[in-house]
Protein backbone atom coordinates (compact mmCIF):
# COMPACT_ATOMS: atom_id res chain seq x y z
CA UNK A 1 0.00 0.00 0.00
CA UNK A 2 1.20 3.49 -0.81
CA UNK A 3 0.19 6.13 1.71
CA UNK A 4 0.37 9.76 0.70
CA UNK A 5 0.74 12.30 3.51
CA UNK A 6 0.49 16.00 2.74
CA UNK A 7 2.49 18.46 4.83
CA UNK A 8 0.86 21.35 3.00
CA UNK A 9 -2.51 22.12 1.52
CA UNK A 10 -3.07 20.34 -1.78
CA UNK A 11 -6.21 20.46 -3.92
CA UNK A 12 -8.27 17.28 -3.37
CA UNK A 13 -8.73 16.88 -7.14
CA UNK A 14 -4.97 16.89 -7.56
CA UNK A 15 -4.61 14.26 -4.86
CA UNK A 16 -7.27 12.09 -6.48
CA UNK A 17 -5.43 12.27 -9.79
CA UNK A 18 -2.15 11.49 -8.01
CA UNK A 19 -3.43 8.41 -6.18
CA UNK A 20 -4.98 7.09 -9.40
CA UNK A 21 -1.71 7.50 -11.28
CA UNK A 22 0.33 5.86 -8.52
CA UNK A 23 -2.09 2.93 -8.50
CA UNK A 24 -1.80 2.60 -12.24
CA UNK A 25 2.01 2.76 -12.16
CA UNK A 26 2.65 0.21 -9.42
CA UNK A 27 -0.59 -1.78 -9.23
CA UNK A 28 -0.64 -1.21 -5.47
CA UNK A 29 -3.46 0.37 -3.50
CA UNK A 30 -2.87 4.05 -2.86
CA UNK A 31 -4.61 6.34 -0.41
CA UNK A 32 -4.31 9.85 0.90
CA UNK A 33 -3.85 9.52 4.65
CA UNK A 34 -4.47 13.20 5.35
CA UNK A 35 -2.77 16.45 6.17
CA UNK A 36 -0.10 16.62 8.87
CA UNK A 37 1.79 19.49 10.46
CA UNK A 38 5.25 19.89 8.89
CA UNK A 39 8.07 19.04 11.33
CA UNK A 40 10.16 21.91 12.65
CA UNK A 41 13.34 21.44 10.65
CA UNK A 42 14.99 24.69 9.81
CA UNK A 43 17.65 24.56 7.13
CA UNK A 44 19.80 27.25 5.63
CA UNK A 45 18.05 29.96 3.57
CA UNK A 46 14.62 28.67 4.47
CA UNK A 47 15.29 25.30 2.91
CA UNK A 48 14.64 22.04 4.69
CA UNK A 49 17.11 19.18 4.87
CA UNK A 50 15.36 16.31 3.08
CA UNK A 51 16.97 13.60 5.21
CA UNK A 52 16.08 15.43 8.43
CA UNK A 53 12.53 15.97 7.21
CA UNK A 54 11.94 12.26 6.88
CA UNK A 55 13.60 11.53 10.20
CA UNK A 56 11.37 14.09 11.93
CA UNK A 57 8.22 13.40 9.93
CA UNK A 58 5.02 12.82 11.86
CA UNK A 59 4.26 9.17 12.54
CA UNK A 60 1.98 7.46 10.06
CA UNK A 61 0.24 4.22 10.76
CA UNK A 62 1.56 1.76 8.18
CA UNK A 63 2.06 -1.99 7.90
CA UNK A 64 5.06 -3.93 6.66
CA UNK A 65 6.02 -3.10 3.09
CA UNK A 66 3.78 -0.04 3.08
CA UNK A 67 5.38 2.98 1.49
CA UNK A 68 4.81 6.48 2.80
CA UNK A 69 5.21 9.56 0.62
CA UNK A 70 5.32 12.98 2.25
CA UNK A 71 4.49 15.97 0.09
CA UNK A 72 5.69 19.39 1.19
CA UNK A 73 5.86 22.80 -0.43
CA UNK A 74 9.08 23.74 1.40
CA UNK A 75 12.20 23.77 -0.76
CA UNK A 76 14.37 20.80 0.10
CA UNK A 77 18.12 20.45 0.25
CA UNK A 78 20.58 17.58 0.38
CA UNK A 79 24.19 17.64 1.60
CA UNK A 80 26.58 18.82 -1.13
CA UNK A 81 28.60 16.17 -2.90
CA UNK A 82 32.10 16.25 -4.41
CA UNK A 83 30.87 18.25 -7.44
CA UNK A 84 28.30 20.37 -5.64
CA UNK A 85 24.74 20.11 -4.45
CA UNK A 86 22.33 18.36 -6.78
CA UNK A 87 18.87 19.95 -7.11
CA UNK A 88 16.60 18.29 -4.57
CA UNK A 89 13.17 17.40 -5.87
CA UNK A 90 12.85 15.06 -2.94
CA UNK A 91 14.53 12.25 -1.14
CA UNK A 92 13.73 8.57 -0.69
CA UNK A 93 15.17 5.92 1.58
CA UNK A 94 16.41 3.53 -1.08
CA UNK A 95 14.49 0.28 -0.63
CA UNK A 96 13.04 1.70 2.58
CA UNK A 97 9.70 2.99 3.81
CA UNK A 98 9.54 6.76 3.55
CA UNK A 99 10.11 9.37 0.90
CA UNK A 100 9.54 13.09 0.71
CA UNK A 101 9.02 15.30 -2.30
CA UNK A 102 8.61 19.02 -2.69
CA UNK A 103 6.22 21.04 -4.80
CA UNK A 104 8.63 23.98 -4.77
CA UNK A 105 10.52 22.79 -7.86
CA UNK A 106 7.49 21.95 -9.97
CA UNK A 107 6.44 24.42 -12.65
CA UNK A 108 3.67 26.88 -11.77
CA UNK A 109 0.26 25.25 -11.53
CA UNK A 110 -1.48 28.05 -13.39
CA UNK A 111 -5.22 28.47 -13.72
CA UNK A 112 -5.98 27.06 -17.14
CA UNK A 113 -7.09 23.49 -17.64
CA UNK A 114 -4.03 22.71 -19.72
CA UNK A 115 -1.56 24.06 -17.19
CA UNK A 116 -3.30 22.30 -14.31
CA UNK A 117 -3.27 19.05 -16.26
CA UNK A 118 0.47 19.47 -16.98
CA UNK A 119 1.13 20.26 -13.32
CA UNK A 120 -0.74 17.17 -12.17
CA UNK A 121 1.22 15.04 -14.61
CA UNK A 122 4.49 16.44 -13.33
CA UNK A 123 3.40 15.92 -9.72
CA UNK A 124 2.50 12.31 -10.50
CA UNK A 125 5.82 11.81 -12.30
CA UNK A 126 7.84 12.97 -9.30
CA UNK A 127 5.70 10.89 -6.95
CA UNK A 128 6.27 7.78 -9.09
CA UNK A 129 9.98 8.58 -9.12
CA UNK A 130 10.34 8.65 -5.34
CA UNK A 131 8.01 5.72 -4.68
CA UNK A 132 10.08 3.85 -7.31
CA UNK A 133 13.18 4.47 -5.19
CA UNK A 134 11.32 3.03 -2.22
CA UNK A 135 10.77 -0.14 -4.26
CA UNK A 136 14.48 -0.32 -5.02
CA UNK A 137 14.55 1.26 -8.48
CA UNK A 138 17.60 3.22 -9.54
CA UNK A 139 17.68 6.16 -11.90
CA UNK A 140 16.94 5.15 -15.46
CA UNK A 141 18.84 6.13 -18.60
CA UNK A 142 15.60 6.35 -20.61
CA UNK A 143 14.52 10.01 -20.64
CA UNK A 144 10.85 9.02 -21.06
CA UNK A 145 10.85 6.96 -17.87
CA UNK A 146 9.69 8.47 -14.59
CA UNK A 147 12.90 7.19 -12.98
CA UNK A 148 15.07 9.44 -15.15
CA UNK A 149 16.73 12.16 -13.03
CA UNK A 150 14.36 15.07 -12.63
CA UNK A 151 17.00 17.70 -13.48
CA UNK A 152 18.28 16.03 -16.63
CA UNK A 153 18.51 18.13 -19.77
CA UNK A 154 17.10 15.25 -21.78
CA UNK A 155 13.85 15.39 -19.84
CA UNK A 156 10.88 16.65 -21.82
CA UNK A 157 9.21 19.86 -20.51
CA UNK A 158 6.02 17.83 -20.09
CA UNK A 159 7.34 14.41 -19.11
CA UNK A 160 5.14 11.33 -18.98
CA UNK A 161 4.09 9.93 -15.64
CA UNK A 162 4.98 6.35 -16.44
CA UNK A 163 7.77 3.82 -16.02
CA UNK A 164 9.74 2.24 -18.83
CA UNK A 165 9.40 -1.50 -19.42
CA UNK A 166 12.57 -2.37 -17.52
CA UNK A 167 11.68 -0.31 -14.44
CA UNK A 168 8.09 -1.52 -14.51
CA UNK A 169 9.15 -5.15 -14.57
CA UNK A 170 11.70 -4.59 -11.85
CA UNK A 171 9.18 -2.86 -9.63
CA UNK A 172 6.65 -5.63 -10.26
CA UNK A 173 9.26 -8.19 -9.22
CA UNK A 174 9.99 -6.29 -6.03
CA UNK A 175 6.33 -5.86 -5.21
CA UNK A 176 5.64 -9.53 -5.90
CA UNK A 177 8.46 -10.63 -3.61
CA UNK A 178 7.43 -8.26 -0.81
CA UNK A 179 6.54 -9.92 2.47
CA UNK A 180 2.91 -8.90 2.48
CA UNK B 1 25.21 -10.41 -13.24
CA UNK B 2 24.57 -10.96 -9.58
CA UNK B 3 25.95 -14.46 -9.70
CA UNK B 4 29.07 -13.56 -11.64
CA UNK B 5 32.00 -15.64 -10.48
CA UNK B 6 35.73 -15.29 -10.73
CA UNK B 7 37.35 -17.44 -13.37
CA UNK B 8 41.10 -17.84 -13.51
CA UNK B 9 42.62 -16.00 -16.45
CA UNK B 10 46.32 -15.48 -17.06
CA UNK B 11 45.73 -12.21 -18.96
CA UNK B 12 43.80 -10.82 -16.03
CA UNK B 13 46.40 -11.92 -13.52
CA UNK B 14 49.05 -9.88 -15.33
CA UNK B 15 47.12 -6.68 -14.66
CA UNK B 16 47.99 -4.57 -11.64
CA UNK B 17 45.51 -5.11 -8.84
CA UNK B 18 42.90 -2.43 -8.23
CA UNK B 19 43.75 0.11 -5.57
CA UNK B 20 43.00 -1.14 -2.07
CA UNK B 21 42.95 -4.83 -2.98
CA UNK B 22 43.51 -7.05 0.05
CA UNK B 23 46.56 -9.18 -0.53
CA UNK B 24 47.25 -10.29 3.02
CA UNK B 25 44.23 -11.98 4.65
CA UNK B 26 45.82 -11.74 8.09
CA UNK B 27 45.09 -7.99 8.07
CA UNK B 28 41.34 -8.62 8.00
CA UNK B 29 39.49 -8.00 11.23
CA UNK B 30 35.85 -8.35 12.28
CA UNK B 31 33.83 -5.19 11.73
CA UNK B 32 35.92 -4.16 8.73
CA UNK B 33 33.96 -3.27 5.59
CA UNK B 34 35.16 -4.59 2.26
CA UNK B 35 34.03 -4.55 -1.34
CA UNK B 36 33.36 -7.96 -2.82
CA UNK B 37 33.67 -7.45 -6.60
CA UNK B 38 30.34 -7.90 -8.32
CA UNK B 39 28.50 -8.36 -5.01
CA UNK B 40 28.76 -5.10 -3.11
CA UNK B 41 29.75 -3.88 0.31
CA UNK B 42 30.30 -6.60 2.91
CA UNK B 43 31.22 -6.49 6.57
CA UNK B 44 33.50 -9.08 8.15
CA UNK B 45 31.78 -10.85 10.99
CA UNK B 46 34.54 -13.27 11.90
CA UNK B 47 36.95 -15.98 10.90
CA UNK B 48 35.98 -19.61 11.39
CA UNK B 49 37.32 -23.05 10.58
CA UNK B 50 35.25 -25.33 8.36
CA UNK B 51 35.76 -28.83 7.12
CA UNK B 52 34.97 -29.04 3.42
CA UNK B 53 35.58 -32.22 1.42
CA UNK B 54 37.82 -33.55 4.15
CA UNK B 55 39.94 -30.41 4.24
CA UNK B 56 40.16 -28.09 7.20
CA UNK B 57 39.78 -24.58 5.79
CA UNK B 58 39.93 -21.24 7.50
CA UNK B 59 37.07 -19.12 6.22
CA UNK B 60 36.39 -15.41 6.47
CA UNK B 61 32.72 -14.92 7.18
CA UNK B 62 31.14 -11.73 5.83
CA UNK B 63 27.71 -10.24 5.72
CA UNK B 64 26.51 -8.32 2.72
CA UNK B 65 25.24 -5.00 4.05
CA UNK B 66 22.53 -4.65 1.44
CA UNK B 67 20.52 -7.70 2.40
CA UNK B 68 22.45 -9.47 5.16
CA UNK B 69 23.42 -12.40 2.93
CA UNK B 70 26.23 -14.54 4.37
CA UNK B 71 29.43 -14.79 2.36
CA UNK B 72 32.20 -17.26 3.21
CA UNK B 73 35.61 -16.89 1.59
CA UNK B 74 38.56 -19.24 2.21
CA UNK B 75 41.51 -17.25 3.52
CA UNK B 76 43.70 -18.58 0.74
CA UNK B 77 41.33 -17.19 -1.90
CA UNK B 78 41.03 -13.68 -0.51
CA UNK B 79 43.73 -12.27 -2.78
CA UNK B 80 42.59 -14.00 -5.95
CA UNK B 81 38.93 -13.02 -5.50
CA UNK B 82 39.86 -9.36 -5.51
CA UNK B 83 38.37 -8.27 -2.19
CA UNK B 84 39.24 -4.64 -1.67
CA UNK B 85 38.92 -2.01 0.99
CA UNK B 86 36.40 0.81 0.78
CA UNK B 87 37.60 3.55 -1.58
CA UNK B 88 39.09 6.60 0.05
CA UNK B 89 37.46 10.01 -0.28
CA UNK B 90 40.20 11.03 -2.75
CA UNK B 91 39.47 8.00 -4.90
CA UNK B 92 35.76 8.79 -4.87
CA UNK B 93 36.47 12.39 -5.84
CA UNK B 94 38.54 11.10 -8.74
CA UNK B 95 35.58 8.98 -9.80
CA UNK B 96 33.30 12.02 -9.81
CA UNK B 97 35.78 14.01 -11.86
CA UNK B 98 35.87 11.11 -14.28
CA UNK B 99 32.06 10.94 -14.40
CA UNK B 100 31.75 14.67 -14.93
CA UNK B 101 34.27 14.74 -17.80
CA UNK B 102 33.08 14.72 -21.38
CA UNK B 103 32.01 11.43 -22.94
CA UNK B 104 34.35 9.16 -24.77
CA UNK B 105 32.99 7.42 -27.83
CA UNK B 106 31.41 4.20 -26.55
CA UNK B 107 32.74 0.86 -27.74
CA UNK B 108 30.38 -0.26 -30.50
CA UNK B 109 31.43 -3.88 -30.80
CA UNK B 110 29.13 -5.59 -28.32
CA UNK B 111 31.43 -8.56 -27.71
CA UNK B 112 34.38 -6.37 -26.80
CA UNK B 113 32.12 -4.12 -24.76
CA UNK B 114 30.59 -7.00 -22.84
CA UNK B 115 33.98 -8.58 -22.10
CA UNK B 116 35.55 -5.29 -21.04
CA UNK B 117 32.60 -4.39 -18.87
CA UNK B 118 32.66 -7.76 -17.11
CA UNK B 119 36.40 -7.40 -16.46
CA UNK B 120 36.03 -3.84 -15.23
CA UNK B 121 33.29 -4.79 -12.81
CA UNK B 122 35.31 -7.62 -11.33
CA UNK B 123 38.81 -6.19 -11.36
CA UNK B 124 38.66 -2.48 -12.04
CA UNK B 125 37.93 -1.18 -8.57
CA UNK B 126 35.51 1.68 -8.03
CA UNK B 127 36.79 3.46 -11.14
CA UNK B 128 36.15 0.37 -13.24
CA UNK B 129 32.55 0.26 -12.05
CA UNK B 130 32.20 3.96 -12.84
CA UNK B 131 33.58 3.33 -16.31
CA UNK B 132 30.93 0.71 -16.95
CA UNK B 133 28.17 3.07 -15.80
CA UNK B 134 29.48 5.96 -17.84
CA UNK B 135 30.13 3.87 -20.93
CA UNK B 136 26.67 2.32 -20.96
CA UNK B 137 25.07 5.64 -20.13
CA UNK B 138 26.84 7.17 -23.11
CA UNK B 139 25.70 4.31 -25.30
CA UNK B 140 22.12 4.70 -24.11
CA UNK B 141 22.15 8.23 -25.46
CA UNK B 142 22.92 6.88 -28.92
CA UNK B 143 20.41 4.04 -28.92
CA UNK B 144 18.31 2.09 -26.42
CA UNK B 145 20.30 -0.52 -24.52
CA UNK B 146 19.47 -4.18 -25.14
CA UNK B 147 17.97 -6.03 -22.19
CA UNK B 148 21.18 -7.70 -21.00
CA UNK B 149 23.13 -4.47 -21.11
CA UNK B 150 20.31 -2.63 -19.41
CA UNK B 151 20.55 -5.18 -16.61
CA UNK B 152 24.30 -4.78 -16.51
CA UNK B 153 23.91 -1.00 -16.37
CA UNK B 154 21.48 -1.29 -13.48
CA UNK B 155 23.75 -3.73 -11.65
CA UNK B 156 26.84 -1.54 -12.15
CA UNK B 157 24.92 1.50 -10.99
CA UNK B 158 23.77 -0.41 -7.92
CA UNK B 159 27.37 -1.37 -7.05
CA UNK B 160 28.67 2.14 -7.67
CA UNK B 161 25.99 3.75 -5.53
CA UNK B 162 26.62 1.26 -2.71
CA UNK B 163 30.38 1.89 -2.79
CA UNK B 164 30.06 5.66 -2.88
CA UNK B 165 27.42 5.61 -0.20
CA UNK B 166 29.65 3.55 2.09
CA UNK B 167 32.77 5.58 1.31
CA UNK B 168 31.20 9.01 1.80
CA UNK B 169 28.85 7.96 4.59
CA UNK B 170 25.70 9.23 2.90
CA UNK B 171 22.43 7.38 2.24
CA UNK B 172 22.30 5.51 -1.11
CA UNK B 173 19.55 7.80 -2.41
CA UNK B 174 21.82 10.82 -2.07
CA UNK B 175 24.86 8.96 -3.42
CA UNK B 176 22.87 8.20 -6.55
CA UNK B 177 21.92 11.87 -6.89
CA UNK B 178 25.64 12.73 -6.74
CA UNK B 179 26.41 10.20 -9.47
CA UNK B 180 23.70 11.49 -11.78
CA UNK B 181 24.49 15.10 -11.03
CA UNK B 182 27.96 14.39 -12.43
CA UNK B 183 26.74 12.21 -15.30
CA UNK B 184 23.77 14.32 -16.38
CA UNK B 185 24.29 17.83 -15.05
CA UNK B 186 21.36 20.27 -15.15
CA UNK B 187 21.29 23.00 -17.76
CA UNK B 188 23.79 25.77 -17.10
CA UNK B 189 25.93 23.80 -14.65
CA UNK B 190 29.62 23.46 -15.45
CA UNK B 191 32.04 21.70 -13.18
CA UNK B 192 35.61 22.71 -12.46
CA UNK B 193 37.08 19.32 -13.09
CA UNK B 194 40.50 18.01 -12.23
CA UNK B 195 42.20 15.59 -14.60
CA UNK B 196 40.46 12.25 -14.05
CA UNK B 197 42.44 9.20 -12.95
CA UNK B 198 43.86 7.00 -15.72
CA UNK B 199 41.29 4.55 -17.07
CA UNK B 200 41.26 0.88 -16.16
CA UNK B 201 42.89 -1.24 -18.84
CA UNK B 202 41.05 -4.47 -19.45
CA UNK B 203 43.23 -7.47 -20.27
CA UNK B 204 43.97 -7.80 -23.96
CA UNK B 205 42.65 -11.11 -25.17
CA UNK B 206 43.34 -12.57 -28.60
CA UNK B 207 40.31 -12.11 -30.78
CA UNK B 208 38.96 -15.12 -32.66
CA UNK B 209 40.40 -15.12 -36.13
CA UNK B 210 37.95 -14.25 -38.85
CA UNK B 211 38.17 -14.60 -42.58
CA UNK B 212 37.42 -10.90 -43.01
CA UNK B 213 35.78 -9.73 -46.22
CA UNK B 214 36.57 -13.04 -47.95
CA UNK B 215 34.26 -14.76 -45.47
CA UNK B 216 31.63 -12.09 -45.97
CA UNK B 217 31.81 -12.56 -49.74
CA UNK B 218 31.39 -16.27 -49.25
CA UNK B 219 28.23 -15.51 -47.24
CA UNK B 220 27.00 -13.39 -50.13
CA UNK B 221 27.39 -16.33 -52.50
CA UNK B 222 30.49 -15.08 -54.30
CA UNK B 223 33.09 -17.57 -53.14
CA UNK B 224 33.85 -18.99 -56.61
CA UNK B 225 35.00 -15.70 -58.00
CA UNK B 226 37.41 -15.19 -55.16
CA UNK B 227 38.69 -18.74 -55.20
CA UNK B 228 39.53 -18.58 -58.90
CA UNK B 229 41.51 -15.44 -58.32
CA UNK B 230 43.16 -17.02 -55.36
CA UNK B 231 44.21 -20.07 -57.26
CA UNK B 232 45.60 -17.97 -60.09
CA UNK B 233 47.51 -15.72 -57.74
CA UNK B 234 49.01 -18.75 -56.10
CA UNK B 235 49.96 -20.17 -59.47
CA UNK B 236 51.45 -16.89 -60.67
CA UNK B 237 53.54 -16.50 -57.59
CA UNK B 238 54.50 -20.13 -57.52
CA UNK B 239 56.48 -20.03 -60.75
CA UNK B 240 59.33 -17.75 -59.67
CA UNK B 241 59.47 -19.31 -56.24
CA UNK B 242 60.73 -22.58 -57.63
CA UNK B 243 64.19 -21.02 -57.98
CA UNK B 244 65.21 -20.78 -54.35
CA UNK B 245 64.40 -22.06 -50.87
CA UNK B 246 63.86 -18.62 -49.38
CA UNK B 247 61.17 -17.88 -51.89
CA UNK B 248 59.40 -20.99 -50.79
CA UNK B 249 58.40 -19.03 -47.69
CA UNK B 250 56.80 -16.45 -49.93
CA UNK B 251 54.97 -19.25 -51.64
CA UNK B 252 53.52 -20.34 -48.31
CA UNK B 253 52.55 -16.80 -47.50
CA UNK B 254 50.82 -16.22 -50.79
CA UNK B 255 47.60 -18.16 -50.11
CA UNK B 256 47.17 -16.30 -46.83
CA UNK B 257 47.45 -13.00 -48.62
CA UNK B 258 44.84 -14.09 -51.05
CA UNK B 259 42.47 -15.02 -48.25
CA UNK B 260 42.46 -11.51 -46.83
CA UNK B 261 41.21 -8.95 -49.31
CA UNK B 262 42.96 -6.18 -47.42
CA UNK B 263 46.24 -7.95 -48.01
CA UNK B 264 45.12 -8.51 -51.59
CA UNK B 265 44.70 -4.79 -52.03
CA UNK B 266 48.17 -4.27 -50.63
CA UNK B 267 49.51 -6.89 -53.03
CA UNK B 268 48.04 -4.94 -55.94
CA UNK B 269 50.47 -2.18 -55.11
CA UNK B 270 53.30 -4.43 -56.39
CA UNK B 271 53.39 -3.92 -60.21
CA UNK B 272 54.43 -7.44 -61.40
CA UNK B 273 51.89 -9.31 -59.33
CA UNK B 274 49.15 -6.85 -60.22
CA UNK B 275 49.71 -7.20 -63.94
CA UNK B 276 49.70 -10.98 -63.99
CA UNK B 277 46.61 -11.23 -61.85
CA UNK B 278 44.73 -8.62 -63.81
CA UNK B 279 45.51 -10.19 -67.14
CA UNK B 280 44.67 -13.69 -66.12
CA UNK B 281 41.63 -12.87 -64.09
CA UNK B 282 39.98 -10.68 -66.68
CA UNK B 283 39.00 -13.32 -69.27
CA UNK B 284 37.71 -15.76 -66.66
CA UNK B 285 35.54 -13.09 -65.11
CA UNK B 286 33.95 -12.34 -68.45
CA UNK B 287 33.62 -16.00 -69.49
CA UNK B 288 30.46 -16.76 -67.52
CA UNK B 289 28.96 -13.50 -68.70
CA UNK B 290 29.33 -14.57 -72.30
CA UNK B 291 27.78 -17.93 -71.65
CA UNK B 292 24.87 -16.44 -69.83
CA UNK B 293 22.99 -14.77 -72.73
CA UNK B 294 22.39 -18.00 -74.74
CA UNK B 295 20.78 -19.51 -71.66
CA UNK B 296 18.26 -16.71 -71.68
CA UNK B 297 17.57 -17.16 -75.34
CA UNK B 298 17.18 -20.90 -75.00
CA UNK B 299 13.58 -20.91 -73.78
CA UNK B 300 12.61 -18.67 -76.69
CA UNK B 301 13.64 -21.30 -79.27
CA UNK B 302 10.87 -23.81 -78.67
CA UNK B 303 8.40 -20.98 -78.92
CA UNK B 304 9.67 -20.07 -82.33
CA UNK B 305 9.60 -23.71 -83.34
CA UNK B 306 6.05 -23.90 -82.15
CA UNK B 307 5.10 -21.06 -84.37
CA UNK B 308 6.64 -22.85 -87.33
CA UNK B 309 4.68 -25.92 -86.57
Amino acid sequence: MIRVVTLTRVDPADLTALTKTLYRAFGVGTEHVGDREPPATNGAKGRVDAVALIAAAPPVRAFADDKVLFITDAPLTVPPGPLGEPPAYGYAEYGGRSAAMTLARLPARGVTETSIEAWRRRLAREAIHFVGHLWGLHHCCDARCAMHPSWSQSLSPTPDADLCTFCREKSEDRIRSAKT
Amino acid sequence: MRGQTYRPDSARDELPAAEGTVTDPSTLAPGQRLIYPGQGVCEITGVEAKEIAGQQLEMVRMRRLEDGAAVLVPKGKVASIGLRRLPTVEQVEGVFHYLGASYDAPELDWKTRHRDNADRLLLGGVLGVAEVVKGLNGLSQLRPLPTKERELYDHARHLLVAEISAALGVPPGIAEDYVDYALMPPAGVKFQLKPPPPPVLPPAKPRPRRGGIAEDLADLGLPDLELEEAEEEAEGEGEPSAAGGEEGEAEEAAPEEVRHPAAKAAAKAHPPARKTVAKKAAPKKHAPAKKAPPKKRAPAKPARGGKKK
